[in-house]
């Protein structure tokens, strides 16, 4: 019925909104091919020059590679120990399901900077601040809640009657689960993975209070640059992980129908 | 038991590393909170005091930084509800060939890093930035207007950060809200205006709120985009707690801010799911 269809006035001010939401990125990208320092509407002159800076500068590629290896790493953890976790709440394997529930996503619910002040008392207490080991254990606590509730939605999705027609066929709890069940709750776990990988790619708040010199990841380091003014190699490195983040959105997309998760 | 063995089995790895690096953690920042701080001494550990916490409402400096962050929360809620809601109810209503694109266009900022957004919006806002430039271009202004390290800055940025969590609320509230009842009311003789008001609205209620306690709390906590539009001095509590933290290691009174902003978070969270839980009780 044409009634409930939105009008023209709610429909040019949704485009506009959704217009508004990628000005940033379009801003980012232009003033990283801008021949100026500061960018300018048209900008003057196109140039390479500012992804050269970044592609040769040493401190850039060792933060994107410990960004990289940080993310996949803590991703990896918190896959292993969080889908054992959900399992074991889903089938009720333990007593006390809602609170261990509870206890998993509590680190989405306290504020990350707060956590971060935490894990950066602790291990000085403890004296391991500084550690790599330590940056990856706190990378997979605030990861690890978007797996499990991934593997959960997913696994309260399935009928619990194919597992047991594949135990009745001999299958032991393990082969089902990795013959039977993972594959069955694997398009929910490869969003819930993503989320895990984009949230340690651009963790902040803990990050910058556990890093050592060395360690230094990429959201750090425009952060921590920006302060010293607006550069348009950050622009450049910006761009790149725009890049990035477009395509592994759109094979999410293609892989898995990744929007239904989000 | 055979379940049971298995079942910790699984369980116990994860249950340690968050007991280990997470609860642990927390609870030994609470002790911490009643310590004193005396400038160029230190931490000291043999007196307790509730000055930490005293200071947050008493302080004048604290009392600002506080009732601007949560000022800034109820800002940016609502600016994120009052843009949110058209591009929920074009993405639901709207032709279903704009669904995906839409939608896709609506989560990528969601995904893209934070830190890149943020700077993004410096690049538009500051002194010689590109929204200065063209309307000095333009003619509108003469001399650069201030849009960054105040209230102004930190309500774009953070607008256009949490705004994409709203429309995803809000667009799985307007999927639930069955056509058939808007179509009634519009068969009755409504104005478009009014179902919406009187149906659309109502209906999407319990999305508007679970959308605007998540976008207020994501605002309450938020530390990067703050620091990078606002600066070193334009504080707001997650901002504060940093530099106590890192800059004036005043750890007690960093960690009592650290408390007082996570007790609001929980405390919020909780009241909206007995909140939400008790409608749908009623519905």
């Amino acid at each position: 019925m044409n009634e409930q269809r939105p009008g023209l006035t709610i429909s040019s001010v949704a485009l506009l909104v959704v217009l508004f939401l990628q000005i940033p990125v379009i801003v980012v990208m232009l003033a990283s091919f801008s021949e100026t320092s500061y960018l300018t509407i048209p900008p003057q002159g196109w140039t390479l020059k500012w992804f050269e800076a970044v592609l040769t500068d040493r401190t850039y590629i060792d933060a994107i590679k410990n960004s990289l290896i940080l993310a996949v790493g803590s991703t990896t953890i918190s896959l292993v120990l969080g889908v054992a976790a959900s399992y074991a709440i889903f089938r009720k394997l333990v007593p006390g399901s809602e609170a261990l529930t509870s206890l998993l996503m509590a680190p989405l619910i306290i504020p990350s900077v707060v956590i971060g002040v935490a894990l950066l008392q602790y291990f000085t207490l403890v004296g391991m601040r500084g550690s790599f080991w330590v940056l990856l254990i706190a990378h997979v606590v605030i990861t690890v809640p978007y797996i499990v509730r991934s593997a959960l939605a997913s696994l309260s999705g399935i009928d619990l009657a194919v597992e047991e027609a594949a135990r009745v066929l001999g299958a032991n709890g393990f082969t089902t689960f990795r013959l039977v069940t993972l594959p069955l709750i694997k398009p929910g776990l490869v969003a819930g993975a993503l989320f895990s990988f984009v949230t340690s790619m651009e963790n902040v708040p803990v990050t910058i209070f556990l890093a050592g010199p060395r360690d230094t990841t990429l959201p750090i380091l425009i952060f921590t640059s920006v302060e010293m003014g607006v550069n348009p190699s950050v622009a450049a490195v910006s761009t790149l992980l725009i890049i990035a983040t477009a395509i592994v959105l759109l094979a999410a997309e293609r892989w898995t129908g990744f929007h239904r998760f989000v | 038991m055979k379940s049971l063995r298995t079942g910790a089995l699984l369980l116990s790895p994860l249950l340690f590393v968050l007991l280990a690096a997470f609860v642990v953690p927390l609870l030994l920042l609470v002790p911490t909170s009643f310590q004193e701080y005396r400038p160029g001494q230190g931490i000291a550990t043999d007196v307790w005091t509730l000055q930490n916490f005293v200071r947050i409402g008493a302080d004048e400096f604290y009392r600002e930084v506080v009732l601007r962050t949560i000022g800034l929360g109820i800002a940016v809620t609502l600016s994120c509800l009052l843009l949110g809601y058209p591009v929920a109810y074009l993405i639901v209503r709207g032709n279903p060939r704009w669904r995906l694109p839409l939608t896709l266009l609506v989560i990528f900022p969601l995904m893209l890093n934070l830190v890149v957004r943020s700077f993004g919006w410096i690049v538009l806002l500051t002194n010689r930035g590109v929204v200065n430039n063209l309307l000095i271009d333009i003619g509108l202004i003469e001399r650069p207007l201030r849009l960054m390290f105040n209230m102004t800055g930190l309500m774009i940025g953070l607008t256009h950060i949490y705004l994409p969590f709203m429309v995803l609320m809000l667009v799985a509230a307007l999927q639930n809200v069955p056509r058939d009842v808007e179509s009634a009311a519009a068969t009755l003789g409504s104005s478009r205006f009014h179902i919406f008001r009187a149906v659309t609205l109502p209906l999407t209620a319990p999305g508007i709120i679970s959308g605007s306690i998540l976008v207020f709390v994501l605002t309450i906590s938020a530390l990067v985009t703050p620091r990078m539009l606002g600066g070193p001095t334009y504080q707001v509590m997650a901002t504060l707690i940093y530099d106590e933290f890192m800059l004036l290691l005043d750890w007690p009174s960093g960690s009592a801010l650290s408390f007082a902003l996570a007790i609001a978070t929980i405390f919020i969270i909780w009241i909206s799911s007995r909140m939400t839980k008790r409608w749908a009780g009623l519905a």
